[in-house]
């Protein structure tokens, strides 16, 4: 009568013993979408890594950047992240104030970056600027500034994402209320209009814009790298602002309560590598921050490059982070 | 002997308050006539247990039964409609008067078949009781009355609508029912001919009483 | 009193029990969702509370009119053409409505409304004029509002419609009223205590709208409560800030259920049988009906074909192998079945517990019978009052504070939350169907002492077999199509179909995000129209 009983612990033991003694282990990255999705550079970077080091790794993609660390502090201490990576300067210090990342213990110095950025938990392992992008199929005279912009016929929409959830969305607030100052909230006032919808991270807005639904969308001076290179298409472009460019720097940190430390760190020194450098500007459509001996696409010469980049510090940015999308939600209201 | 003293009941919103004193024999037929809206149908829940009175007693022998719920009451009583259940077969019908189980015994149903043989229906066990006459219908009603073997029948008006034959075959069933198995009937109705063909004694409401006539 | 209360025990019990386990798990919520703010900072952003309160009030009322108005003239058309070909398809098509997830509503109007949708193209192509992007914003929302409830309420009003004596119309007709007067002194006193009710649920639905004011929303301008309580959780982790908004939706929606409980009618309606109104059109009428009812039925249909002509392209052996699909296709089936099966089982126990108090020959006399009915019924109605992302939020601050592993938690929040949203369906429609067995056949029961099995077996069943496979049909596509709770529980982990659907939506590529709107379209209607048939019962017809 205990026999069958016995039989099926047995097996339930060595099932278990199965598992656990699987050889490698895995390294789990908490990332947005496009990053994590098969044709992003997630894939390709997992490939690299996984060989190099004789592990696994797993992306998990959120829709949205900051939507992947408001998901980290829902799960708490039970966490599975080992690294949240995604996140950009102008959140890093919110995401700092949380706890619950490790420091990183690495030499940023010697990075190729148009504006310096040093921080304890943060690395920076992209960058790019952000912009407008439209269909020059379409749109014969895009605006060429924000004033422009707001002035442009009422029947002009724009999708931008929301600086709660998504990073190229805070961006491009912080980039308003850095022209305009203290005018910022007049100014939303009059773009206000011109905005078809406001989404919660970049795929569905960059999605709704090549559906057609928006004469332009907020993304990247970079973004028409993509359309050049993997679909030969040479009607995207992003506008050139008078005003100059907010930059997006991109980062990554470790999870303090990670049960990968070590393989986590070797993580983050592989996004200062050759290897990553070189995957990053056909898959994620950036620029590294390391030099290397290939260099950039061709098409990337055809890219708007701003003359200089608008970047407030972190710090800074997190003490008025929320007064100003206070401000933001005000100015939309009607 | 069923004897009925002072049975006292208030309608909700009403203010008349009836008072009800009667009696029954075994094997006697008592009517109770009256226009609608007198008060007999209350009577006959406040026998029945559906209505409960103030105050009285309804005592079966000596027993006093006002204190029983309705399950409990040793009466059986057939209504002017839904009597039976319509989407079950005659024999179901019967079978649900008295067996609390699921599952029948062969003894159940033998008793159910001889039951229908005495009110002619032997034919009708499986059929489905919706496609029965009216006048077939009443005739499971009371075969149920006899297997349930309730001291008290009760019948509230149960033929109108039948035609005028089938309605003195059923009084007259009513009247062998009530014979052979030393019943207390009592039947409420407005026809005075139901009276004359087969009540003993009759009572009329009158001011909320009963008086006998 | 208590000898009543003792011989209906196993009526009254099960039913008192589930009440009770309701209005605690009400009060639990409550109290946590009070006790966890930190009353820190009361007066912040009472000015943007006070706005996302407005405009979810304005366009609850806008929806609800707009609504009644579209849902009166459809109802009123169609009650008067009673006999064309396909008219039974079409009201049963309205009254799927009901069902539908809302996010496949929602893709279906942008597939065809949007700037880039069917009907402008078609303007563009014809006319060269584009109507721009009215779509997203409070036009948007106003439409799928309308969309879904006006099909919902013109089901409703259409069996009052028919419901009103033939004599009075032929009064009328003697009288030579016209359609106007016909109108005012015949049909409007029939539809003015019933619309009462409708509008007060349409309301309700509306104030607490989700997934479409998250997606057709547009900007934190339209937000409403319920969205801004999404954001406050998901977006800006601010659990005050979404206790806040929580509490005070509450406090509204509470008022509301409470205010409106005393008309609140059977929405559950299935089967009209088509009584034609003695009373032949003119023809410029009988012309404007066909056509409010031509126009109506292309405006509810289209959605639909369009997410089936782009769901047919997608790559179905992509998408059905895919894992997540997998998983989230097993999570919604399996959620759905088992919350169905809840929601059948607290709404007969429920049903049973109530009738006792309304019925003559049990307890309606007693004089606590009235305010027991309320308890009961409003214990069952209780997600009009709670929506499910404060439900969700309570089962988030809970789940901080007892650890359990997330899915845990997940599937007991989506259940909880399933099954208390069918739950005042379910009731609309089996506590009126276990009203009248009982008022058959109470005194035939009662008399013959039947035991409880027997009584449920042979009186009850048979005559509630069709309203239960409605009512699970109605629970399972509820559950199905939901996107509420788990917009805060979702994740790689725990996902449902609508969810899985929702981050394919918001990704770069649709075609993928069609063949899912297709697949969960498919299976909501053949269930809403397949499972009833399983339970069709020959019964019913025994009036």
């Amino acid at each position: 009568m205990f026999k069958p009983i016995r039989l099926l612990l047995l097996s339930l033991l060595l099932s278990i013993a199965a598992f656990s003694s699987d050889a490698k282990p895995t390294l789990t990255i908490y990332t947005y979408d496009a990053f994590a999705v098969s044709w992003g550079p997630g894939p390709k970077i997992k490939e690299a890594f996984e060989k190099e080091y004789n592990c696994q790794v797993k992306f998990v993609g959120m829709s949205s950047s900051i939507g992947a660390l408001r998901k980290i502090q829902l799960e708490g201490k039970n966490t599975k992240a080992d690294i949240l990576l995604g996140l950009d300067t102008n959140i890093a210090q919110a995401a700092n104030k949380t706890g619950l990342f490790a420091s990183h213990e690495m030499n940023t110095s010697n990075l190729d970056l148009p504006v310096a950025y040093t921080d304890e938990n943060f690395l920076p392992y992209d960058y790019s600027y952000v912009a407008f992008v439209y269909d020059t199929n379409k749109v014969k005279n895009p605006p060429l500034s924000f004033e422009a912009l707001a002035s442009m016929p009422e029947d002009f929409k724009i999708v931008i994402q929301d600086p709660r959830s998504s990073t190229p969305g805070l961006s491009l607030l912080l980039w308003v209320k850095e022209i305009y100052k203290e005018k910022a909230g007049e100014y939303w006032k009059r773009l206000a209009p011109h905005i078809l919808t406001i989404t919660k991270g970049w795929s569905e807005s960059y999605g709704l814009f090549l559906k057609g639904e928006a004469d332009m969308v907020l993304s990247y001076t970079t973004s028409p790298a993509y359309h050049i290179i993997d679909e030969n298409r040479t009607n995207f472009k992003s506008v050139p602002f008078k005003e100059g460019h907010y930059g997006q720097i991109e980062v990554a940190a470790m999870l303090k309560s990670s049960k990968n430390k070590d393989l986590g760190k070797k993580f983050l020194r592989f996004l200062h590598s050759d290897t990553f450098a070189n995957i990053i500007p056909t898959s994620n459509w950036a620029y590294p921050v390391v030099k290397t001996k290939q260099g950039l696409p061709e098409a990337f010469k055809t890219l708007t490059q701003p003359s200089k980049m608008i970047l407030l510090d972190g710090k800074i940015v997190e003490t008025n982070r929320k007064a100003i999308i206070n401000e933001w939600l005000k100015a939309l209201e009607r | 002997m069923l004897n009925i003293t002072n049975l006292t009941y208030q309608h909700q919103n009403a203010e008349d308050m009836y008072a009800y004193s009667m009696s029954v024999k075994p094997k006697e037929i008592v009517a109770i006539l009256g226009q609608s809206g007198s008060g007999k149908s209350t009577l006959l829940d406040l026998i029945a247990g559906f209505l409960h009175a103030k105050k009285g007693s309804i005592k079966l022998d000596e027993n006093e039964v006002i204190e029983e719920s309705v399950e409990n009451r040793p009466i059986t009583i057939l209504f002017q409609n839904h009597n039976l259940f319509e989407h079950l077969s005659v024999q179901k019908n019967i079978l649900l008067g008295f067996s609390q189980t699921l599952k029948s015994s062969k003894s159940d149903i033998e008793k159910v078949r001889m039951i229908l043989k005495e009110v002619g229906l032997e034919r009708y066990e499986h059929t489905l009781a919706s496609s029965l006459s009216g006048g077939q219908q009443q005739r499971v009603a009371l075969a149920r009355v006899l297997i349930r073997r309730e001291p008290i029948l009760l019948l509230d008006e149960p033929f109108t609508g039948l035609d005028a034959e089938t309605r003195v075959e059923m009084l007259d069933l009513v009247k062998k029912i009530t014979i052979e198995n030393n019943l207390h009937t009592i039947m409420v109705t407005h026809e005075i001919q139901d009276c004359e063909r087969i009540a003993d004694r009759v009572y009329k409401v009158q001011n909320q009483k009963l008086v006998e006539q | 009193m208590l000898k009543e209360v003792k011989r209906l025990k196993y009526s009254l019990l099960p039913g008192g029990f589930v009440s009770l386990f309701l209005l605690g798990f009400a009060f639990i919520l409550f109290f946590i969702l009070f006790f966890s703010q930190d009353d820190a900072s009361v007066t912040e952003l009472d000015a943007r509370v006070f706005s996302l309160l407005k405009f979810t009030l304005y366009q609850a009322f806008l929806s609800t009119v707009l609504s009644l108005l579209v849902g009166i003239s459809l109802a009123w058309s169609l009650a008067h053409q009673s006999t064309f070909k396909g008219r039974s398809l079409l009201v049963a098509l309205f009254s799927s409505s009901l069902v539908l997830p809302t996010l496949i509503v929602v893709f279906g109007i942008i597939a065809v409304l949007g700037r880039n949708g069917w009907m402008n193209q078609l303007s563009i192509y014809l006319f060269d004029h584009s109507f721009g992007s009215y779509l997203y914003g409070l036009g948007g929302i106003l439409v799928a509002h309308v969309y879904l409830n006006a099909s919902f309420a013109s089901r409703s009003l259409l069996h009052v419609f028919e419901s009103i004596p033939k004599e009075k119309y032929k009064l009328a007709k003697s009288l030579n009223f016209t359609t106007i007067e016909r109108f005012i002194y015949v049909e409007w006193p029939a539809l003015r205590t019933t619309l009462l009710s409708i509008a007060s649920t349409i309301f309700l639905l509306c104030f607490t709208s989700f997934a479409i004011v998250l997606v057709l929303g547009g900007s934190p301008a339209y937000n409403t409560l319920e969205v801004a309580i999404y954001e406050a959780v998901k977006l800006d982790f601010d659990i005050s800030m979404a206790l806040k908004l929580a509490l005070i939706q509450l406090g509204v929606t509470s008022l509301l259920v409470l205010f409106s409980s005393n008309f609140r009618t059977n929405i559950g309606n299935i089967k009209t049988t088509a009584l034609v109104i003695p009373w032949s059109e003119p023809k410029h009428i009988k012309r404007l009906q066909i056509m409010i009812i031509g126009l109506f039925a292309l405006f509810f249909m289209l959605p639909l074909i369009a997410i089936v002509f782009d769901g047919i392209g997608a790559d179905f052996s992509r998408i059905v192998t895919e894992p997540l699909f997998i998983k989230s296709f097993f999570t919604s089936i399996s959620l759905a079945t088992i919350s169905s099966i809840l929601t059948v089982f607290f709404a007969i126990v429920l049903s049973d517990a109530k009738r006792n108090f309304t019925l003559r020959y049990r307890l309606s006399d007693n004089r606590f019978s009235k305010l027991l009915n309320m308890i009961v019924a409003f214990s069952g109605n209780l997600y009009l009052a709670i929506p499910s992302l404060i439900m969700g939020l309570g089962f988030f601050l809970m789940s901080q504070k007892y650890e359990a592993p997330l899915v845990v938690w997940s599937t007991v929040a989506l259940l909880t939350a399933n099954v208390l949203m069918s739950l005042p369906f379910a009731l609309a429609v089996l506590a009126p169907a276990m009203q009248k067995t009982a008022q058959r056949y109470d005194k035939l029961v009662f008399s013959l002492n039947l035991s409880t099995v027997q009584r449920w077996i042979y009186c009850e069943y048979p005559y509630l077999k069709s309203s239960l496979g409605y009512v699970f049909a109605l629970s399972f596509c509820f559950s199905l199509g939901d996107l509420g709770i788990i917009a805060l529980f979702g994740s790689d982990d725990f996902l449902t179909l609508p969810w899985y659907l929702y981050q394919l939506m918001g990704s770069y590529r649709t075609s993928d995000a069609a063949g899912v709107a297709l697949i969960l379209l498919a299976i909501t209607l053949s269930v809403f129209i397949l499972l009833p048939r399983l339970f069709r019962s020959t019964v019913a017809k025994h009036h």
